[in-house]
């Protein structure tokens, strides 16, 4: 993956609106709140996947934000955890990820399941078998929808964002 | 892929991380009262044009689930017998909504439930009633079923409420003949899909064998107090702990179960009781 250049931000840009208009028009008609993908994050991730750790943790903060004040019951939290797996999935991008589409659905999946355990850890408002439950079963089925999305919309969008599977 | 040294972080990106994680914090810590403002500034500023794109969503995913139920009752009688038990599920929900809209008697609003991604939607409920329809904060929610939380920010059009699931919910509570009165509180997940209640307090004299139901008891709703009497809770199902000989608390099954609700009501005027309204209380 190459920085952008030209057009790309404008692209970039257009992509991630779609994405969060998504979010609010699209995700209404997909089945279960707790399942359905989270477009919201899938936009955060393909940014840090384009951006720099710091560009990305300021995007992620700016997305928790939304996310805080959608569901409030733990007003920070979702900042805290957005602004964290931002920056992280920028930086290990940067360092370790083969543009594989396996590793990118891996790399959807384990953001999104970390930053529900940053915002559960955060909250501190489940506890015991509550916990056990969203991190052992809610969030791998929203993980699971969140990452086959973030899959599909780095191939369908790979030529505007620059992006070459590997075998 | 080898490393992109001009993406790999350096000090602004140390820098601009660590600014974000402390203003995260700050708004962690910060009062409630900061807190709701933050709230009902942004979902009725930048977040208001999205929150109506959800809520026309939502009607029109609703609309569309009617309009195929109809077109499936319309369809042969095999495809009718498999549709007619949700089809009826459905209207029941809907018809007991208006039934309790008519019962109701006071000053009230419906709204819709807009769901939201983010692991804490266990605790709050994005509805899609705000000022413009003169929603309160602390106005109760219910269903016909019962008690489903309590309004806690407004905004334009929207509205946040926190569920009885919410560590911070506490109602006080009283059985079906209203002669013993405790502190209904949530108790955590029993299961996968399974969460329950504790009534507190309850004085060790006082047995409450198991299938009684807890209503809202309203006490404190002529002084100010949140829930007036008579709104269902749930049902008792067994015992919990007993403190010291002098009282003990019950495990309460709700009446409502906050992941099944599409649609509620909205309380926007402060009456006493309201037990007529509620199935088992008339």
């Amino acid at each position: 993956m190459k920085r952008y250049r030209g057009r790309g931000p404008l692209r970039l840009a257009a992509l991630l609106l779609f994405l969060v208009t998504l979010q609010f028009a699209v995700r209404p008609f997909l089945g279960s709140a707790r399942a359905a993908p989270d477009f919201l994050l899938v936009a955060l991730l393909v940014f840090a996947i384009q951006a720099r750790p710091g560009h990305a943790a300021i995007a992620g903060f700016l997305v928790g934000f939304v996310a805080d004040a959608l569901s409030p019951a733990a007003f920070g939290a979702g900042a805290l955890a957005h602004t964290a797996v931002g920056y992280l999935a920028a930086w290990g991008k940067a360092v370790f990820f083969a543009d594989h589409l396996l590793v990118n659905a891996g790399f959807f999946f384990v953001g999104c399941w970390v930053r529900d355990a940053l915002v559960l850890l955060v909250g501190r408002h489940a506890e015991g078998s509550a916990v056990l439950w969203q991190l052992a079963f809610w969030s791998p089925l929203l993980a699971l929808t969140t990452a086959a999305t973030g899959v599909l919309v780095l191939f369908v969008f790979r030529g505007w964002l620059r992006v070459r599977f590997s075998e | 892929m080898g490393i992109a040294p001009e993406r790999f972080t350096g000090r602004r990106d140390t820098f601009a991380f660590l600014i974000c994680l402390l203003l995260s914090i700050m708004a962690r810590v910060a009062p409630v009262e900061v807190q709701n403002a933050v709230v009902s500034g942004v979902t009725g500023t930048i977040l208001a044009p999205f929150l109506a794109v959800q809520a026309q969503a939502t009607q029109l995913r609703e609309a569309r689930g009617a309009y195929i139920r109809l077109v499936a009752q319309r369809d042969t009688a095999a495809a009718e017998a498999t549709a007619v038990f949700p089809l009826q599920a459905e209207n029941e929900r809907l018809r007991s909504l208006l039934d309790l809209s008519g019962r109701i008697g006071i000053s009230h609003v419906g709204a819709e439930v807009l769901r939201q991604s983010s692991a804490m939607e266990g605790f709050t409920l994005m509805l899609s009633a705000g000022r413009n329809r003169r929603v309160a904060v602390m106005a109760p929610v219910v269903t016909p079923e019962g008690l489903v939380g309590v309004v806690r920010t407004v905004g334009a059009r929207t509205s946040v409420a926190i569920l009885w699931t919410h560590p911070d919910f506490r109602a006080s509570a009283m059985t079906e003949d209203g002669r013993t009165f405790g502190i209904i509180a949530p108790r955590g997940a029993e299961g996968l899909s399974t969460v329950l209640m504790e009534l507190k307090g309850v004085p060790y004299v006082d047995v409450i064998p198991n299938g009684t139901r807890i209503f809202t008891s309203g006490r404190g709703s002529n002084i100010g107090g949140v829930y007036p009497r008579g709104i269902p809770i749930g049902q008792v199902i067994s015992v919990g702990e007993q403190e010291e000989g002098w009282a003990r608390t019950y495990i309460v099954r709700p009446a409502v179960h906050p992941g099944a609700v599409t649609h509620v009501i909205i309380l926007t005027e402060s009456v006493a009781d309201v037990g007529d309204a509620f199935e088992g209380r008339r």
